[in-house]
């Protein structure tokens, strides 16, 4: 018999909380240094920095739920396809009238909702792999919007542009929207029972069943809530460009930028530990990466496949720690 | 004390595995509020029979008592329901959540899903102070010493309001002091009404805090009596004494030859100092208790946790091996001693297991099946170490634990290592293979190979070892020649432990 | 602790291979018929080898695939470096015939690369090789994109395209022969050399079961692992090849691949936690798909429809064989 077990010890967590930080000072130099440096100095002004804070609006928010459903110890990809459909299924039932509003967004959550119980169904019940539940719903999902919609459908009224567009004395209300989100997002996860499970299941799944928690339904509510986030980006898209269309999600690489952005946060890709102040901080340092690339007119293809890399580099910086033998 | 129903009793426990009967009729009660004591070697029954109370197994006949009525668990969260905790050796606990937390996992009080932080605070305290502790409720677990994270786990079970704790070797991973804090611990919560189940191999601990002792062996119970009657000589003669089948085959009678093995002050996260020698034709016997550090021994010569200071020889050349892969290429194997997780490719064939280690080292683009590692050669190899299987073509899950270790066995033998480390070489293994496995050992030592045989089975190391190395806590405490008494192996294993004086004063 | 209780069981892996394979087989002979009902031209020689044709590039992206996902991992790249054989085959090629076989070369050396890099993300930088080759894909389909400038070029030679179109008259038997058909046959034929034939094979398997068992009995891990991404990325060049013949240059040619080829493997009885598959399998998986897809087409279904019976079908190949487990073990 080995030696008795030990716990990790979580002073490596010292690092990793002080890692939301260490990403929101780093993102803000890069940002000031590469403006400086470009001589784009309007950058630092209010409407430079209030355009990097809408920049991180949409990743943003699908990139809290994704830490849901990571910290439960699951991972969801089929977000960018969920995003997809929200914005086709908002601006298509609404057809630019503002009195369909309520309805459309009323059917965008109940659809989200509905994909976040069946992603977790297939996890927890049927047992399958999370990496391929959720990218198979993705397909599937993917596949019947295409079949449906091969352009931009329909409207979405101006009232409704304004949840992108609008603002409350220089604050877009979509940046507020997402601070909101994340406050909300928090509390959840630190002060309510169901948040705490969450940490349980994803930090140690047969201790939490044991201690009696219903493990599969917290499976199933982390991934309704990852689930609705996508559907209220695909809401905010919308928004934004006016109409949705059926690439908008697969466009924004939102399944593996979400996940990339939640592990730089300090979540452990394991689940068990992180939060969505992390996750944010990730965000920023994605949006400042972005705008400091156009600051240096690095072109959109180029960009891409630095976005894979910066991705992959951001998961192995926390994985390269850990002695196991990974597939 | 008399009319009161016994608080926990195990009746007529039977449970058997495909090819071992764990647990052969066994009985045993406790009173409310009693420290029961219960011990035997290692494979004696004793995990088995506390994950039957645990839940986790099901017995195959028996049965449980609580407070005197019948009770059966289907799922362990039914166990835990009606008040029975077991902390394991593992600890459980969410190392990235708050005392308080873990404490409360599963029962959180809460107002309408908001989670009643300060009463958590508060009782958690509340909870520790009964333990006579002062863990800040709000400090990560994982920040605690092992010591104080074993307070939390007990603190988890009273939450529950366990009536019945079991501890599975608490005081494993402990020092002195700790050790001597825990038992003050146990007797305190035993005072509080709750039945301790205390599980340990350290008899001078059970002296000291037990009431009763129950002594398992080969799955059934051999003695069961309050501690007055069961002073550790008797309790020692209990655990290891038996019908001396001698199916230990004869030691050597050659003088061994020039050492094939050599460490000198081998330290490393859990060994310190460790000097050790081992000639041709000899097997060394390793024993120690839990958490002596033979184990992190074998897997620090095999190169999977290797020394990082101190030296080794290997017929007298000086080695360093940094993985396990360079220690076979240097002419050294081991048998590690968890079969299921480090050694058995489950899914693949027994054949395909058996040929692993030379496919290993073999050209890439060569058949699987060429000349060395060919199909007759290594059914040839199979049969000498006496593999039964219907096939060799069968999946290795299939097969026996005995048969099991001799694939792996056989594994190791076809590259013709100089010098063989076994950890735990007959660990789930039934007598007959068990008999098999010390032939192979004795013939490969007659043959000019180094043996270092480390086992947590007292009689193995007597009967088998030309010499025997005891290790406690990361070092060597002493050698003994072959034959030496199980008693005088305890002994050097136990040592002159600082914890006993202390209790004496009791 | 000693009484022997029973022997070792007497199932052989032979018999329970021989009930999973079956089971793809069957299926496989069952959607054929299908579509033999429907267009009975499936089952004249011709037809039956235009089948072929058209499913060597999932086939030969499985063959592939089959050896990531019996080592434990999964290779998402695949389908992007499709895409770049393509769209780098336009752009090395420029039309000009005689630079076809220097274009080719190039092209695997690029799918050399990307298959080093996936498989050093994954042994050397320990990262889930799920994210690793979903990286790679990004970054992959990226300089695609760069290197056609975002508006790939139409073209590619003859000699190159033959490979996906070139026809073998006058054959005995079945008349006509596609080139395609004998590259599959190859391509299998030296994927089942490769796993079940070669030291290397046995290595992929034992890392696929118990990758500590496997290290500690001397096992080059790392190698390993390095060996089958390459193996899955030459793969796809391959099948980037033949489908560079198929139709025009797009950027959309790799698309969902990459879940294909696991598809098929999982309906051809390879294990997604690694340590079971056969190369037969994942063909025999191959060919299914491609039987099932044919079919949903005659019966008019809509190309975008394809992708969700893809996740349809992952999703059921996946739980199926998870129940099958649990039943099991």
């Amino acid at each position: 018999m080995s030696d008795a077990g030990a716990l990790p010890s979580p002073s490596v967590g010292r690092f990793g909380l002080a890692a939301p930080l260490l990403l929101f000072v780093g993102s803000v130099a890069l940002y000031v240094g590469v403006a400086l440096w470009t001589g784009q100095t309007k950058m630092l002004e209010a409407e430079g920095v209030v355009g990097l804070l809408q920049r991180m609006v949409a990743l943003g928010i699908v990139a809290i739920g994704q830490t849901f459903a990571i910290l439960a110890g699951s991972i969801d990809l089929s977000v960018a396809n969920l995003i997809s459909v929200g914005a086709v299924l908002a601006s298509y039932v609404m057809q630019g009238r503002p009195e369909m509003m309520l309805p459309a967004v009323a059917l965008v959550i109940i659809v989200s909702a509905a994909v976040g119980v069946l992603n977790g169904a297939l996890i927890a019940w049927l047992q399958v792999n999370a990496f391929i539940a959720t990218l198979g719903v993705g397909l599937i999902l993917q596949g019947l919007l295409s079949a449906s919609f091969t352009n931009f459908a329909g409207s979405v009224p101006k009232e409704f542009q304004a949840l992108a567009y609008g603002g409350w004395g220089g604050a877009p209300f979509s940046v507020i929207g997402l601070f909101v989100l994340a406050a909300l997002a928090s509390v959840v996860l630190g002060a309510t029972k169901f948040g705490a499970h969450l940490y349980a299941v994803g930090g140690n799944v047969e201790g939490a069943r044991l201690a009696g928690i219903r493990t599969d339904f917290v499976t199933i509510g982390a991934h309704v809530a990852c689930s609705l986030t996508a559907g209220v980006t695909g809401l905010y898209l919308a928004s934004r460009l006016r109409s949705g269309a059926p690439w908008v999600g697969r466009d924004g690489v939102y399944d593996l930028e979400s996940i990339a952005v939640v592990v730089i946060g300090g979540t452990l890709l394991a689940g068990g530990r992180g939060g969505v102040w992390g996750t944010l901080a990730g965000v920023l340092l994605f949006a400042s990466l972005d705008a400091a690339f156009n600051m240096l007119g690095v072109s959109a293809y180029p960009k891409l496949v630095l976005r894979g890399a910066i991705v992959v580099a951001a998961v192995a910086v926390y994985a390269v720690r850990s002695r196991d033998l990974v597939a | 004390m008399t009319d009161q129903p016994l608080a926990l009793e195990m009746l007529n426990i039977v449970k058997t595995f495909p090819g071992v009967r764990a647990l052969d009729d066994v009985s045993f009660g406790c009173a409310r509020g009693e420290v029961h004591a219960l011990c035997g070697e290692n494979g004696a029954g004793k995990s088995t029979l506390i994950k039957v109370l645990g839940g986790i197994y099901p017995p195959d006949a028996g049965r449980i008592r609580l407070d005197g009525r019948d009770v059966s668990f289907s799922h362990p969260v039914a166990a835990r329901r009606a008040g029975i905790s077991i902390i394991h050796q593992e600890l459980s606990l969410l190392p990235y959540r708050t005392v308080a937390e873990n404490i409360y996992l599963g029962l959180e009080p809460s107002r309408f899903g908001a989670l009643d932080r300060r009463k958590m605070r508060t009782d958690s305290a509340r909870l520790l102070d009964r333990l006579g502790s002062a863990i800040a409720p709000d400090v990560a677990a994982g920040d605690l010493s092992i010591a104080h994270q074993q307070i939390v786990e007990i603190a988890k079970a009273l939450a529950l309001d366990a009536k019945i704790l079991v501890m599975d070797e608490p005081t494993a991973a402990l020092d002195g002091a700790d050790a001597s804090r825990l038992l003050d611990l146990v007797r305190r919560v035993s005072r509080q009404g709750v039945t301790i189940v205390y599980i340990s191999h350290h008899l001078s601990e059970i002296q000291a805090v037990a009431d009763r002792v129950t002594v398992l062996k080969d799955g059934r119970t051999v003695l069961t009596a309050p501690l007055a009657e069961a002073p550790t000589g008797r309790l020692v003669r209990a655990m290891v004494g038996r019908d001396l089948s001698d199916f230990y085959p004869p030691r050597s009678t050659v003088a061994p030859g020039s050492p094939t093995l050599v460490i000198r002050g081998g330290t490393n996260g859990r060994l310190r100092g460790v000097d050790l020698a081992v000639r041709a034709g000899e097997i060394v016997g390793v024993a120690g208790l839990e958490g002596s550090g033979k184990s992190a021994l074998g897997r620090a010569i095999a190169g999977d946790e290797p020394f990082e200071s101190g030296t080794m020889e290997i017929a007298g050349k000086v080695v360093a091996f940094s993985n396990p892969r360079s220690a076979l290429e240097a002419g050294l194997g081991r048998v590690a001693e968890d079969r299921k997780r480090e050694s058995l490719l489950m899914q693949q064939s027994v054949r395909d297991n058996a040929a692993l280690s030379q496919r290993a080292f073999a050209n890439l683009l060569r058949s699987p099946n060429a000349a060395p590692m060919s199909t007759a050669a290594t059914d040839e190899r199979l049969k000498q170490v006496d593999v039964r299987a219907a096939n060799f073509d069968q999946e290795i899950r299939q097969l026996s634990g005995g048969n099991q270790q001799r694939v792996i066995i056989a594994r190791l033998l076809a590259l013709d290592p100089q010098v063989l480390v076994f950890s735990e070489p007959t660990r789930g293994v039934d007598v007959a293979a068990k008999a098999a496995i010390y032939r192979i050992m004795r013939d490969l030592a007659g043959r000019g190979r180094g043996i270092l045989m480390i086992s947590s089975d007292l009689p193995e190391i007597v009967g088998v070892s030309d010499r025997i190395v005891v290790m406690r806590e990361g070092g060597v405490a002493g050698e003994l020649p072959g034959g030496a008494g199980e008693e005088d192996v305890m002994a050097l294993a136990v040592g002159h432990d600082d914890r006993a004086p202390q209790m004496r004063a009791q | 602790m000693t009484v022997v209780l029973d022997d070792s069981k007497h199932a052989s892996p032979a018999a329970a291979f021989a009930r999973q394979i079956n089971f793809a087989v069957v299926v496989l002979v069952v959607l054929y018929g299908a579509v033999g009902l429907l267009q009975p031209s499936y089952l004249e020689p011709a037809g039956a080898m235009n089948f072929l044709r058209r499913a060597a590039p999932l086939a030969i992206l499985a063959s592939g695939q089959v050896f990531v996902l019996v080592s434990g991992g999964f290779d998402l790249s695949v389908g992007s470096l499709v895409t770049i054989t393509v769209i780098g085959g336009s752009m090395l090629t420029a039309n000009d015939p005689s630079k076809t076989w220097w274009a080719i070369g190039v092209l695997y050396a690029i799918g050399l690369v990307v298959g080093l890099i996936n498989g050093a993300i994954v042994a050397y930088l320990k990262t889930p090789s799920f994210i690793a080759t979903l990286g790679t894909l990004l970054s992959v389909n990226g300089a695609a994109m760069m290197w056609c400038g975002g508006a790939p070029r139409g073209y590619l030679p003859d000699n190159f395209r033959m490979f996906g179109r070139f026809m073998f008259h006058d054959v005995p038997v079945v008349k006509v022969f596609p080139l395609a058909v004998l590259v599959l046959a190859a391509v299998a034929a030296l994927a089942w050399w490769g796993l079940h034939g070669t030291v290397f094979g046995r290595r992929v398997f034992a890392v696929g079961d118990n990758p500590r068992a496997a290290r500690l009995a001397g096992v080059k891990v790392e190698t390993v692992r390095l060996g089958a991404f390459v193996i899955s990325a030459l793969s796809a060049v391959t099948a980037g090849v033949m489908l560079g013949g198929f139709g025009g240059v797009s950027v959309d040619v790799g698309l969902g691949l990459e879940l294909q080829a696991i598809a098929a493997c999982v309906v051809g009885g390879v294990q997604l936690m690694g340590g079971r598959g056969t190369v037969v399998g994942a063909v025999a998986g191959a060919l299914t798909l491609t039987a099932l897809f044919t079919l949903l087409t005659l019966l008019g279904l809509p190309q975008p429809l394809k992708e969700t019976a893809q996740g349809l079908i992952l999703i059921a190949a996946v739980a199926f064989g998870a129940w099958r487990r649990r039943r099991v073990g």
